[in-house]
């Protein structure tokens, strides 16, 4: 019977209301009391009215009692009308709030709300939505670009003759692929930070895909192009892309493992200040050190990533020109992440405008009669080698967005999480 | 004559799966001498793949728009907008951390009523600033809106709830609230939309009726609200539920509270369906002289049959139809049928309705479980198989095909629930002409008035005593049956619903037409240009050119050099 006992709720409404054990007791407790009354009695004519229930329960103060019935409805109440609403689901109606010698229910709920004893004040805290977690797709997925690159180099070391054009386009394309289904999982994808409820996902503009593949572009073939642009010509430009440059590229796609993890960390960080934060300036104030931290630590990674790759692969290391194109890159992913997809657009776009513009005056120097133009530009090449192009625009862009991300990625509004709106 | 109608939904009609779409589509459909234009915002991507039902020609024009997703579009406000917008927005929030909305002072103190104007105010505001500038979604979602109701929080008026929100809490007030004012960046409220009709019908409160305020504020349209339901206690039940932060509900809840008592204090009528909503709109502020209530229409002529005959049911049985849940209280019903079978052996109870879902299906369990122990199969003799005096049955069975020959089949039609809203149940018995015992809850008493038999919920003792009264009296149950049925037919019929909407349109617009100033080139105003005649009902114009048939007769617009031009003059600028 105490299967059934639990099912019997004689009076248990199926209304969203808070409904907790002890009204469930109570409304289970009333018609079983009054059957037995009337089989111990046997007096079928006489009915239970509100005087007898009140005398035989003994109560003195009947709100009370049924402020404890209804405890949990009311430490949770924010005002009046709560109580009132919550009584009512409960059935409780005017006829019933008489007993209780009041007008109606929303005076009655009034005098509970009133006599709520104000050190209940504590109420539960909401808990903070859970932290993203380390989750295996996207740690292997950040792996992946950097491996399958590896094994380009190691096949195009391996291989010789007209096949090894072939391998090469397989290669590029599979770490393409590698790299879009790195962005597409974890805390570098769009969807690891929802849109605000209700709104469009966040896409990617196309401006900043472009711009992003022109700097990689550029990252490989840039610096012999402009060399020979330089020395030779447009005759040396085949030689150029020949022997192109795959340190660069194994960093790089290296990379793609630590850039993970500082958006982790920076995600988990976030979300941890913002359910401790007081109010926004202290979130603002707690934020900003963990992103200049999260950048900072990305920094030191690929910087020992390109030594490696090019100890690896025997060719000098480029430190300054890699290095700040993955901090540029991570920062305008970590920006377009959060919503904020105007600023990396135009940023990457003057970077690459930069270096699309360096090459053009290389080239056009050749021309009869423009041979001033290349002066600067030697100049330059002579100072910091060819290496010293990208590295001041992709250091530039990215000291801007640097700027911007700690301005824009620190307010509360670009960490929201969607809620629960009714 | 001849009245427009901005009929205003959320979530509802003409949506194939909306709320009260039926209600809707019968006042359409019953008043055809007016014309409607259908405003409605959808709930969910679902819904609004559905589709519509069929509408009918009275309907002019639907527009509609998502309250499930909102487009940025694009728009970066300058300083001057963001300045504007800070500044109502922070209004707007500081309103909020006033206090309870509404219900704390219904007695409409000088207090109350300042708050009440400051959030008008920002309301307002907001959707102005929306108007001439757009871009409040994106704005609604920034930094700013967030340091507005932090600065809110923190001020020293806040009181205890607010003061405690924390970062979290901001943010999640923040999104909730952009969702609610989606309404505001809606581009409804022009000359050629809400602008242009006679009288909004918002079918609901709440979100439903926020455009309806707007037009009231930009136009000068008079509003009308039916209200089935309080949106404000569904919100209290609704956020019963979920586990914000105590700052967040309460933020929530004086929104939501404040949202309510504007509707209220706008609208030129309001119309709850049944005397419990009344009560909770007199709460929130709403001025007793507004409210009139129109009880909701039902289709009284499947009834017909089994209402106008004779008593044909079994004289021995009790009938309980609805949907079986907790809330019903069968329990207490069979505890009921036990004391009944005491004074009267050859009774027997028949329950139809079906279980949904699983609490339900165990409860049905339950239920079956009780009666077997309550009650053992019985047989006429020796040798004849016997069965339970309490069968449970569904609508469609052999023994009871519809619903009308359901409630026919028994003697005296009994409702034990300890929670009801309006019971349609114990309104189809009425209109069938039985005779009822019915638990004292929710519209029960309002609806029965005095042609049935009312006793106290959870009181099986009490239950028996009535049943047992009406089972002896065969005299009484018909009298009683003839009378509920007449009242029936009088009050809950779809024809004295429409009638009553009928009226009421009527009354509205003559209390409160829209005066609309039409200008001509120079910007002086036209005298005459909306003649009296453009409300004489019927379509005296071909169709296509609505504008025409109100700025002027329809010999005029061919003509360039006519005195009367309709087409090219702005109508209803310089409104009021």
């Amino acid at each position: 019977m105490s299967e059934l006992g639990e099912l019997d709720r004689p009076g248990t409404p199926d209304s969203p209301g808070a409904w907790d054990e002890h009204s469930e007791e109570w409304l289970t407790g009333a018609p079983e009391t009054d059957v037995r009354d009337t089989e111990t009695t046997q007096t079928p004519s006489q009915t239970t009215t509100p005087a007898t229930r009140a005398a035989r329960r003994g109560t003195a103060d009947p709100v009370k009692a049924l402020m404890h019935r209804h405890r949990e409805l009311c430490e949770r109440a924010v005002d009046p009308l709560e109580i009132a609403a919550g009584l009512e689901a409960h059935g409780v109606t005017d006829r019933t709030a008489a007993r209780f010698r009041h007008r109606d229910v929303f005076s009655l709920a009034e005098e509970m709300y009133a006599r709520l004893s104000k050190d209940v004040e504590t109420a539960p805290r909401s808990t903070p939505s859970p932290a993203p977690g380390v989750r295996a797709d996207w740690v292997l997925l950040s792996v992946l670009p950097g491996a399958l690159c590896a094994a380009t180099v190691t096949g195009l070391h391996l291989t010789e003759g007209r096949i090894r054009p072939a391998v090469a386009t397989l290669c590029a394309l599979a770490v393409a692929l590698a790299v879009r289904a790195a962005l597409g999982r974890g805390p570098l994808s769009a969807r690891s930070h929802p849109a605000p409820p209700g709104t469009y996902p966040r896409r990617t503009p196309a401006a900043t895909r472009v711009w992003t593949y022109w700097l990689l572009a550029y990252a490989l073939l840039g610096d012999d192009l402009l060399t020979a642009a330089l020395t030779d010509g447009p005759d040396g430009v085949p030689a150029a892309v020949r022997d192109l440059s795959a340190a660069p590229a194994l960093a790089l796609t290296l990379a793609c493992v630590p850039a993970a993890w500082c958006a982790h960390l920076f995600a988990v960080g976030a979300r941890r200040k913002l359910a401790a934060s007081r109010g926004l300036a202290d979130f603002t104030a707690a934020v900003k050190p963990l992103l200049l931290g999260a950048v900072a630590l990305f920094l030191c990674l690929s910087t020992a990533l390109v030594a490696l790759s090019a100890t690896l692969l025997h060719e000098p290391a480029a430190y300054t020109t890699t290095v700040t194109l993955g901090a540029l890159l991570l920062l305008a992913r970590l920006l377009t992440k959060h919503g904020f997809t105007h600023a990396p657009a135009v940023v990457l776009g003057a970077a690459a405008a930069a270096e699309a513009a360096t090459l053009a005056t290389a080239f056009a120097s050749h021309l009869p009669g423009c041979a001033f133009l290349a002066a600067p530009l030697d100049a330059v090449v002579a100072a910091g080698g060819p290496a010293a192009i990208p590295a001041v625009a992709c250091g530039g862009a990215g000291l801007l967005l640097l700027l911007h991300a700690t301005r824009s990625l620190t307010r509360a509004s670009a960490h929201a999480t969607p809620g629960e709106p009714g | 004559m001849l009245v427009r109608i901005g009929l205003l939904t959320e979530g509802g009609y003409p949506y194939v799966s909306g709320d009260a779409r039926l209600w809707c589509d019968r006042l359409v459909r019953g008043l055809g001498g007016h014309e409607f234009d259908i405003y409605a915002l959808s709930r969910s991507e679902r819904q609004e793949d559905e589709g519509w039902i069929e509408l009918p020609p009275q309907v002019s024009r639907v527009r509609t728009a998502p309250l499930w997703t909102a487009e940025d579009d694009g728009v970066v406000y300058g300083r001057r907008a963001r300045r504007r917008f800070a500044e109502v927005y922070g209004e707007l929030a500081s309103s909020l951390c006033a206090g309870p909305g509404a219900g704390s002072t219904p007695d409409g103190s000088d207090a109350a009523t300042a708050e009440a104007d400051r959030f008008a105010s920002a309301l307002y505001g907001l959707a102005e600033l929306a108007r001439d500038e757009g871009g409040l979604v994106g704005a609604l979602r920034s930094e700013a809106a967030v340091r507005a109701l932090e600065r809110a929080c923190r001020a020293p008026g806040a009181q205890g709830a607010a003061r405690e929100a924390r970062v979290p809490d901001l943010l999640t007030v923040a999104a909730y609230l952009e969702r609610a004012l989606r309404p505001l960046s809606l581009d409804w409220y022009g000359d050629d939309g809400l602008g242009s009709v006679d009288l909004c019908h918002a079918a609901a409160g709440g979100p439903a009726a926020l455009p309806g305020l707007l037009a009231h504020h930009f136009s000068g349209v008079p509003l009308l609200v039916t209200e089935y339901g309080v949106p404000l206690r569904a919100h209290y039940l609704a956020s019963g539920a979920d586990d914000n932060a105590p700052a967040v509900r309460s933020l929530l809840a004086a929104f939501h509270g404040r949202l309510a008592s504007e509707v209220y204090r706008r609208a030129e009528l309001v119309t709850p369906g049944n005397t419990h909503t009344r009560r909770w709109q007199e709460r929130c502020g709403a001025d007793r002289e507004k409210l009139r209530t129109v009880y909701p229409g039902m289709d009284a002529s499947h009834f017909a049959e089994v209402g106008e005959s004779p008593e044909t049911g079994d004289t021995d049985t009790l009938i309980w139809v609805g949907r079986i849940e907790p809330a019903k209280d069968l329990v207490s019903l069979l505890h009921a049928f036990a004391e009944v079978r005491k004074e009267e052996p050859k009774t027997r109870l028949r329950v139809i309705g079906a279980a949904t879902g699983a609490e339900s299906e165990a409860y049905l369990g339950h239920c079956r479980a009780l009666a077997a122990q309550l009650f053992p199969d019985e047989a006429e003799g020796m040798h004849a198989v016997g069965d339970n005096p309490v069968s449970f049955e569904e609508i469609g069975g052999p023994e009871a095909p519809t619903l009308a020959e359901a409630y026919a089949a028994g003697a005296v039609v009994v409702l034990s629930s300890v929670v009801e809203g309006f019971p349609i149940s114990l309104v189809e018995a009425m209109f069938c002409g039985r005779a009822t015992v019915s638990t004292d809850v929710g519209a029960v008493v309002e609806i029965i008035g005095g042609t049935g038999l009312v006793v106290p919920p959870r009181n099986p003792r009490a239950l028996a005593e009535a049943c047992v009264a009406l089972l002896r009296a065969p005299a009484r149950r018909e009298r009683l049956g003839a009378a509920a049925r007449a009242r029936a037919l009088e009050l809950f019929t779809v024809e004295q619903n429409v009638e009553a909407f009928h009226g009421i349109y009527l009354e509205v617009v003559a209390r409160c037409p829209v005066h609309k100033v039409v200008l001509d080139d120079t910007g002086e105003p036209l005298p005459f240009a909306v003649p009296a005649e453009s409300h004489v009902p019927g379509r005296w114009t071909q169709a296509g050119i609505g504008v025409v048939a109100r700025g002027g007769p329809s010999w005029a617009t061919g003509r360039a050099s006519a005195p009367v031009q309709a087409t090219p003059v702005p109508a209803g600028e310089g409104v009021r």
